[in-house]
C-alpha cells in the first residue's frame, strides 16, 4: 500500500495575551490509503489541534510554527490559502463533533451538498442534484429525495451526521477526517455511523482519521492508533498491538480506567492521579512525567525518543532503554524512530 | 445472603409531562416521564440508563422536586413528597441532594470555594464560625482538595475539580440520597476513573445512596447495583446490574448493551450488533401501545395498542414487554 | 547518560507540579478587553473630565452661576473689535450697546449712549469726552459695495468700516447670557444638575427595575404573567402627560420632581432585561443546586441571580444615564425642569431660544454640553457590552 500522509514533526502554537499554549509539540505519523488510524488524547493532548494543522484550518492567534504535512507528495504546510481552500473539501474532508453548528440552518440540505459538489467539480447543478441525492441514499438516509429538501433542524443528530458525511464524501476525498463525530450522539446512533464509516472506508477505499477519546470507538473502528498526551505523540501502534500490548504508561493508565466487562466481582477502577497538563507552562521532560507511575530522574529532564518496539508499534518512553530498570514487560530496545 | 434490603426510594407511576401551546394553537404535551415505577433500596446505586430524549433527567430532577411531578408518589423513607409545597419540603432537601453534569455550570463563578460549600450550611443552619470553617476544610479533605483551595474561585480549577467541589457542596448537608446526574459525562477518562472511586468511597463511608443517571453504560454496570432502563419517558427494564448485562430481556436493551464499542478489538469482531432501523419517536403526545414499538423488530399488533405494564420475568428483574418470554425462548 | 538518570523519582517531587493556575478573574479580563476599545477609552476620559468639570469647575471660574452684570449683556465668545485710541477698543452689540474692550478682549465697560437718531441710523457715544458715532445704515443699505458692512465706527473724523481684529472674549469665555450672567460657568454648574439627576435616576431605576425584574422572571408562571402586564401599562403611559400630572400633584417644580418622575418611568427597561437574564439564568445548574439546598428566594436573587446579570445591568446602566440627561433637559427645556436661577442645560438651552439668531452661541455650548455627555456614556456602552460578551470569555 502506498503513503497518503506523511506528518513530519508537526507543532502547532497558540499565541494568547498569557504566553505561547504549546497545543502540539512534535506530532509524527503515517497514513496510507484505505488506512483507519485513531488518534486517541484527553483535553488538551492536541488531538483536535493536530487535525486542524493538517488542513490549514488552525487561525490567529495559532500558528504551525515547525513541521511538515506531506499529502501524496505535496507540502500543506504554508501553502497558500486558495490552493488549500481547493484541497479541503475535495482531497480531504472534515467533519466535525456538533453537526449542528457544522450546518447552516437557513440553507436545505440538499443545497449545502450540491454547494461543496459545484464548489470542487466540474458537473451541471442538475446532476450535482442527483449525486446529492445518491448520496444521502448511500449514507443511509430514507426517502432521500424528499430528505434533500428539509433543512438541518428537520433532522435528528444521527442524520445531521449522516448529512454531514455526505457532504464530505461528495468530491471523493482521498483522506477524511473526523474529529469526535459520535461523541455528542446515543450510543445506538454512535453503533450506526461507526458502521457507516467502515463501510464507506471499504467502498470507496477513503483513508479516515478518527480523533477520539474512546478507547472502545478506536478498538471498533481503527486500524491503527495513536495515543497523544500534552501535544506529544505517547505511542504508535495497530490496533491490535496496543490492546494486546501497550508499551506507554499512559496507555496502560487509560486502559485500566476504563471499567470492564467484569461480572460478579466489583474491581476497583485504577485512574490514573493527577490532572491533565498546563500546555502554558508544559512540564520540561516527558508531558506524562507528574502523573506517571515509574517517572524516573531522566523523563523529569529530557522527553524520551520514539523507540520501535516492533515495525508497527512505537513508544516515547524512557522505559525502553538498556539502561532503564526492567519493569512489568516494558520491551527494551535500542532502535529509535527517526521523525 | 440475603440482607434486610430497606427501600430508602419508592417511585410509583411517577409522570411529569411538560404542556405548550394553548387550545387555539393545538396543545402539545411531552411526556418526558410517563408513568415509571421503581425502588432503591438503602445503601446502593441504583443506575438509571436511556439515550436522550429518554427521560432520565427529568426523572432524577422531578425526584427530588426541582419539578414538580404531574401525577405519581415519590415516598421517600415512607413519606410521599411528590405533593408537598415548599416550605413543607425543608427537611427534605437535606437529605436528597444532586451532583450535577457540567462542572462548568454547576459552580457560580463569582463565589469563592468557601462560599460554595457553606451556603448549604447556613441555609440549613447547621454550623457557623470556627466549626464551619473547620467543617469545610473536613470537605476539602474527603473529595481531594486542599485548603488552600478554600479562598479560591471556580475558574481556577480544572472540570475534575470543579465537580469535586460540587460533591463537597453536596456532602456538606450530609444527605442520605445523592441522585448523580451524569456527574462524569464531562470529564476526561482518566478523571472519570478518580471520580467514581471517590463516590464509592464515600458511599462506603457515609453509608449513601445514589441515583446514578448516565448514558456511559459500561460506566453505569461497574457503579451500580440495581439498573433502570428508561425509553421515551417509560422504565422497559429493571435488575441487578450483572444480571442486565447477562440476560437483557427487553429488546431494547439487548440493542443498546450490542451497541457499546468495547476497548478489545477481538471482542467487537466477535459481537453481532443489533442495529436498530429508524429514529427515536418523539415524546409530544404520545400514543398508547409499547414507545419502542415503531423500532422493535419483533412488534406485534398487542404492541401497539396496549401498553406493556412492569412485570417480574425472574427473580428481582422486572421488565415491560408483552413477548418478552417469546423473543428469549432461546435463553 | 548514567544509571543515576533512570533512578525512579520520589513520588513526592511529582505531584506537587499540580498547580492550579490562577486565570484572571472576571472583572480584570474584562478590563483587559475593554482597554483595547479606543472609542471606550476615550468616553471613561471624557466621562471623568465632565464629571471633574461639573464638581470643580464653578468653584474655579470668576463668577457665580447666578452673579449678573447688566452692562455686558449677550456678548459672544468672539469679538470684532474696532480700534479708537492705541490702548482703547470697541466692541459693538447687536442690541447697539457700545463696549469699551482691551486689545486682548476683556470687557472694561459700557460707554453710554449720548444720542440716538432711529431714521437716520446713527448713534453717538461717549469716550472720554470723545464722541464715537455709529452709523449704521449700512446694515439696511442695497449697494452691493456694503454688502458685507453693518454699520461704521467714526472716532475723531475717521471713519472706519473693517474691524481690527477678532479677539476671544476673555471675560466670558463662552459669551455671556441675557441677564448678563457667564455662560461657561453656568454650563459648568448646569453639569451638576444633569448629571445629579441622570445619576439618582438611574440608581432609583437600578433598584427598583432589578428587583421587580428578579422577581418576575424567578417567580415565573401567573405572578410573572401580571407584573409583566404593569410595565407594559406604565410602558405605554407618554412620558410628558405623566410629568405633568406628577408634577401637578405634587404641586412642585424642580429638581426633585424630575428625580421621582424619571425614577419611577424608566425602571421597566430594567425590568425586562434582568427577568430576561433570570428566565435563562434560573435554569442553570448552579442556581437549581441552590435550590436543591434549601436557599432562600432571595440569597437566590441576590446572590445568584443578579451578580451573575452584572454584566447587562452594568451595561444597561450605562447606556440608561443618556438617556436620563437627555430627557431632563428635553423636560426643562419645555419649561417643566428647574426652576430659575438654577440652571441644567435644558434650562440653558431654552433661555437660548428667545435670542437664538443673534445670539446662537448659547444654544450651542449647551447642547454641545448634552451631546458631549451622551456620546461619552454611549461610547463606554458599547465597550462595555462588547467586553462582557461570555462567548469571549474562556471559562
Amino acid at each position: 500500500m502506498s503513503i497518503l500522509l506523511e506528518v513530519i514533526n508537526l507543532h502547532t502554537s497558540f499565541f494568547t495575551h498569557q504566553g505561547e499554549v504549546k497545543a502540539v509539540r512534535g506530532l509524527s505519523f503515517v497514513l496510507e490509503h484505505g488506512e483507519i488510524l485513531g488518534i486517541v488524547g484527553e483535553s488538551g493532548s492536541g488531538k483536535s489541534v493536530s487535525s486542524m494543522s493538517l488542513i490549514g484550518l488552525v487561525d490567529e492567534p495559532g500558528k504551525i510554527i515547525q513541521g511538515s504535512v506531506l499529502f501524496d507528495g505535496k507540502e500543506l504546510v504554508g501553502l497558500p490559502k486558495k490552493e488549500l481552500e481547493n484541497i479541503r473539501g475535495k482531497e480531504i474532508s472534515m467533519i466535525f463533533q456538533d453537526p449542528m453548528t457544522s450546518l447552516n440552518p437557513v440553507f436545505r440540505i440538499g443545497s449545502q451538498i450540491v454547494e461543496v459538489i459545484m464548489r470542487h467539480t466540474q458537473i451541471t447543478r442538475v446532476d450535482a442534484e442527483k449525486k446529492a441525492v445518491d448520496l444521502l441514499e448511500l449514507v443511509g438516509i430514507p426517502e432521500a429525495k424528499d430528505r434533500i429538501k428539509s433543512y438541518p433542524h428537520q433532522f435528528s443528530g444521527g442524520m445531521r451526521q449522516r448529512a454531514m458525511i455526505a457532504m464530505a464524501i461528495s468530491c471523493d476525498p482521498k483522506l477524511l477526517i473526523a474529529d469526535e463525530p459520535t461523541t455528542a450522539l446515543d450510543v445506538t446512533i454512535q453503533a450506526q455511523i461507526l458502521e457507516l464509516m467502515r463501510d464507506l472506508n471499504k467502498k470507496l477505499n477513503t483513508s479516515v482519521i478518527l480523533i477520539t477519546h474512546d478507547l472502545g470507538v478506536v478498538a471498533e473502528t481503527c486500524d491503527k492508533v495513536i495515543v497523544m498526551y500534552g501535544g506529544m505523540v505517547m505511542e504508535n501502534a495497530s490496533v491490535l498491538e496496543l490492546f494486546d500490548n501497550p508499551q506507554h504508561p499512559y496507555t496502560r493508565g487509560l486502559m485500566k480506567s476504563v471499567p470492564k466487562d467484569v461480572s460478579g466481582t466489583r474491581t476497583r477502577l485504577e485512574p490514573i492521579a493527577g490532572t491533565p497538563p498546563d500546555l502554558l507552562k508544559p512540564p520540561p521532560g516527558c508531558p506524562f512525567s507528574p502523573r506517571c507511575p515509574h517517572t524516573m530522574e531522566i523523563c523529569i529532564q529530557e522527553a524520551a525518543p520514539m523507540f520501535k518496539i516492533t515495525d508497527t508499534q512505537s513508544a516515547s518512553c524512557w522505559l525502553h532503554h538498556k539502561k532503564a530498570p526492567s519493569v512489568l514487560n516494558y520491551i527494551k530496545t535500542t532502535e529509535e524512530v527517526d521523525s | 445472603m440475603s440482607e434486610q434490603r430497606i427501600p430508602l426510594l419508592e417511585v410509583r407511576n411517577l409522570k411529569k409531562h411538560f404542556i405548550s401551546g394553548s387550545k387555539l394553537t393545538g396543545r402539545k404535551v411531552l411526556a418526558a416521564v410517563d408513568g415509571i415505577d421503581f425502588v432503591i433500596y438503602k445503601g446502593e446505586t441504583f443506575g438509571l440508563v436511556g439515550e436522550s430524549g429518554c427521560g432520565k433527567t427529568t426523572a432524577g430532577r422531578t425526584i427530588c422536586r426541582l419539578y414538580n411531578p404531574t401525577a405519581g408518589e415519590i415516598i421517600f423513607d415512607g413519606e410521599d413528597v411528590a405533593k408537598l409545597d415548599e416550605r413543607k419540603l425543608k427537611s427534605f432537601r437535606k437529605r436528597v441532594q444532586m451532583i450535577f453534569q457540567d462542572p462548568y455550570a454547576s459552580l457560580n463563578t463569582r463565589m469563592t470555594v468557601t462560599d460554595i460549600i457553606s451556603e448549604g450550611l447556613e441555609a440549613n443552619r447547621m454550623l457557623s464560625g470556627e466549626k464551619e470553617k473547620t467543617r469545610i476544610y473536613e470537605l476539602l479533605d474527603l473529595v481531594g482538595l486542599k485548603r488552600e483551595h478554600a479562598s479560591r474561585y471556580p475558574h481556577e480549577f480544572s472540570g475534575g475539580q470543579r465537580q469535586r467541589i460540587g460533591i463537597a457542596r453536596t456532602l456538606a448537608v450530609e444527605p442520605e440520597l445523592i441522585i448523580c446526574d451524569e456527574p462524569i459525562s464531562a470529564l476526561d477518562v482518566s478523571i472519570q476513573a478518580q471520580i467514581v472511586n471517590m463516590l464509592e468511597d464515600l458511599q462506603t463511608e457515609f453509608g449513601l445512596t445514589y441515583l446514578f443517571i448516565a448514558h456511559d453504560l459500561s460506566m453505569v454496570r461497574h457503579i451500580s447495583d440495581r439498573i433502570g432502563v428508561m425509553y421515551l419517558g417509560k422504565m422497559m427494564e429493571v435488575a441487578d446490574s450483572d444480571e442486565l448485562y447477562i440476560h437483557p430481556y427487553h429488546p431494547y436493551t439487548q440493542s443498546l448493551l450490542s451497541s457499546i464499542p468495547v476497548p478489545d478489538p477481538r471482542e467487537n469482531a466477535k459481537n453481532k450488533r443489533i442495529v436498530l432501523e429508524g429514529e427515536i419517536m418523539s415524546p409530544i403526545n404520545p400514543k398508547p401501545g409499547c414507545r419502542f414499538a415503531p423500532r422493535c423488530r419483533y412488534a406485534k399488533d398487542v404492541c401497539r395498542s396496549e401498553t406493556p405494564v412492569l412485570r417480574e420475568i425472574s427473580k428481582d428483574h422486572t421488565i415491560a414487554c408483552h413477548l418478552a418470554e417469546e423473543i428469549n425462548s432461546g435463553i | 547518560m548514567t544509571k543515576k538518570d533512570f533512578e525512579f523519582i520520589d513520588s513526592s517531587k511529582k505531584l506537587d507540579k499540580e498547580q492550579i493556575r490562577p486565570s484572571l478573574k472576571y472583572w480584570e479580563d474584562v478590563w483587559r478587553r475593554l482597554k483595547k476599545n479606543k472609542l471606550a477609552m476615550v468616553g471613561i476620559i471624557g466621562i471623568v473630565l465632565i464629571t471633574l468639570t461639573a464638581i470643580f469647575g464653578p468653584l474655579l471660574t470668576r463668577y457665580t452661576y447666578y452673579e449678573q452684570r447688566n452692562e455686558f449683556i449677550n456678548t459672544p465668545p468672539v469679538l470684532q473689535i474696532y480700534q479708537i485710541e492705541e490702548d482703547a477698543y470697541i466692541y459693538l452689540t447687536k442690541q447697539y450697546y457700545l463696549l469699551l474692550v482691551t486689545e486682548k478682549g476683556e470687557l472694561v465697560e459700557r460707554l453710554e449712549e449720548t444720542s440716538s437718531n432711529t431714521t437716520l441710523r446713527l448713534k453717538t457715544y461717549d469716550y472720554l469726552g470723545e464722541e464715537i458715532l455709529i452709523n449704521y445704515t449700512y446694515k439696511f443699505s442695497t449697494d452691493p459695495a456694503y454688502k458685507n458692512i453693518d454699520f461704521s465706527v467714526t472716532y475723531k473724523d475717521v471713519e472706519t468700516f473693517e474691524k481690527t481684529k477678532s479677539v476671544l472674549n476673555r471675560t466670558y469665555p463662552f459669551g455671556s447670557d441675557s441677564l448678563g450672567r457667564d455662560v461657561m460657568t453656568r454650563v459648568m454648574y448646569g453639569a451638576r444638575i444633569s448629571l445629579t439627576v441622570a445619576l439618582v435616576a438611574t440608581i432609583v431605576n437600578l433598584l427598583i427595575g432589578v428587583t421587580y425584574g428578579a422577581i418576575s422572571g424567578l417567580e415565573g408562571g401567573k405572578i410573572d404573567n401580571v407584573m409583566m402586564r404593569i410595565v407594559d401599562i406604565i410602558n405605554s403611559i407618554p412620558l410628558l402627560l405623566y410629568v405633568i400630572l406628577l408634577m401637578v400633584w405634587l404641586n412642585n417644580r424642580g429638581l426633585w420632581t424630575i428625580i421621582i418622575t424619571l425614577g419611577s418611568v424608566y425602571w421597566v427597561g430594567m425590568a425586562r432585561l434582568v427577568r430576561g437574564q433570570v428566565l435563562s439564568l434560573k435554569n442553570q445548574e448552579f442556581v437549581l443546586a441552590a435550590r436543591m439546598l434549601g436557599v432562600s428566594k432571595t440569597k437566590i436573587i441576590y446572590r445568584h441571580l443578579v451578580p451573575n446579570a452584572m454584566g447587562s445591568i452594568i451595561v444597561a446602566m450605562t447606556m440608561m444615564i443618556p438617556t436620563a440627561v437627555f430627557t431632563e433637559s428635553f423636560l426643562s427645556f419645555i419649561g417643566l425642569g428647574v426652576s430659575a436661577p438654577q440652571a441644567s442645560w435644558g434650562t440653558l438651552a431654552s433661555d437660548a431660544l428667545g435670542g437664538l439668531t443673534n445670539y446662537p452661541y448659547q444654544l450651542f455650548f449647551p447642547a454641545f454640553a448634552i451631546a458631549l455627555t451622551m456620546l461619552a456614556f454611549n461610547f463606554l456602552g458599547d465597550g462595555l457590552r462588547t467586553a462582557l460578551d461570555p462567548r469571549l470569555r474562556k471559562g
